[in-house]
């Protein structure tokens, strides 16, 4: 079966590529935005790190 | 090779593989399964809405367990207390994500099918409150002020598994607009075993992806913990020196 039909100008098609993207744009949103997160997270948490590393050495 | 990268490797490696499973489900469900004689083309959304729908009712339950053992462990053993609180919420998250996608691509093949975007039946009003309920749990987690905020998220969590099985049950003890259910819904159930791999496939993807975000999610809330609890001891450090 060819797939050129879901691009067509039908409402069975408009929704069916709807669905399909829908789902494509928040399952990968949310995973770009815990991807995001961690990278924030990893900077703050070396940079907390690091100070509290050098607090140590002044004690 | 330390415990870090190892976890990175298989990640990397689950996710290669999730993504390969959901390519192939979604070329079966577009492409090879055939056209259902009734609603025609747009069917072929239930290969998508029907697995994240059931994967949006097991969540919730990782969400309950990981919440129970909270309650158990926080007095006690606060440090385990902490792990089940990060598997908590990134179940939570992941139970709104597949439950909105369930909420939304049912919407779009409802108004294709029905003529309608919505309506007020059991099993739709159901699972529109299951979201609400876990949009609300997070809402607490991330506006509330007080120091009990994660016992009483998880006090909310179990309050919130109730209406799972209601969901789930909604078809078979109220007469809705919404279909009987697919499996185990007696004689009349099931569908054609043409449709079975694209069905099958889409489950393991989306349930491998789900298992996926779960861990990455549980990550990221472990890392931010051991930031706060950086940033505690920081502000610990930070007073003694200034009493010396």
């Amino acid at each position: 079966m060819k797939l050129s039909w879901i691009f067509g100008s039908s409402m069975e098609a408009h929704h069916l590529l709807a669905s399909y993207l829908l789902v494509w744009l928040i399952q990968g949103g949310y995973a770009a935005w815990i991807a995001w997160q961690w990278v924030r997270t990893g900077k703050e948490l070396q940079s907390g790190l690091s100070v509290s590393s050098e607090i140590d050495n002044d004690l | 090779m330390t415990r870090s990268r190892i976890y990175g490797t298989v990640g990397i490696a689950w996710l290669v593989l999730t993504l390969a499973a959901i390519a192939y489900g979604t070329r079966l469900a577009l492409v090879v399964a055939p056209t259902e004689a009734t609603m025609g083309n747009v069917q072929r959304i239930f290969y998508y809405h029907v697995p994240t729908s059931m994967l949006s009712l097991l969540f919730p339950y990782v969400n309950f367990i990981a919440s129970i053992c909270y309650l158990a462990w926080r007095k006690f053993d606060p440090m385990r207390a902490l792990t089940a609180d990060a598997v908590a919420i990134a179940a939570a998250e992941v139970t709104v994500v597949y439950s909105s996608i369930c909420l939304l691509t049912g919407m779009l093949w409802g108004r294709a099918v029905w003529g309608i975007w919505w309506t007020w039946d059991a099993r739709l009003t159901s699972m529109l409150l299951l979201w609400l309920l876990y949009v609300s749990y997070l809402m607490l987690r991330k506006l509330s002020a007080t120091g009990q905020t994660n016992t009483l998220a998880a006090v909310l969590s179990v309050f919130a598994a109730i209406d799972v099985p209601i969901v789930y049950m909604s078809i078979q003890w109220w007469r809705t607009q919404h279909p009987a259910p697919v499996f185990f819904g007696g004689a009349d159930s099931g569908i054609d075993p043409s449709m079975m791999p694209a069905f099958g496939w889409n489950v393991l993807g989306w349930a491998m992806w789900g298992v996926f975000l779960l861990l990455f999610r549980y990550g990221l809330e472990r890392r931010r913990q051991e930031s706060e609890q950086a940033s505690a001891l920081r502000a610990i450090e930070g007073t003694l020196e200034i009493a010396q």
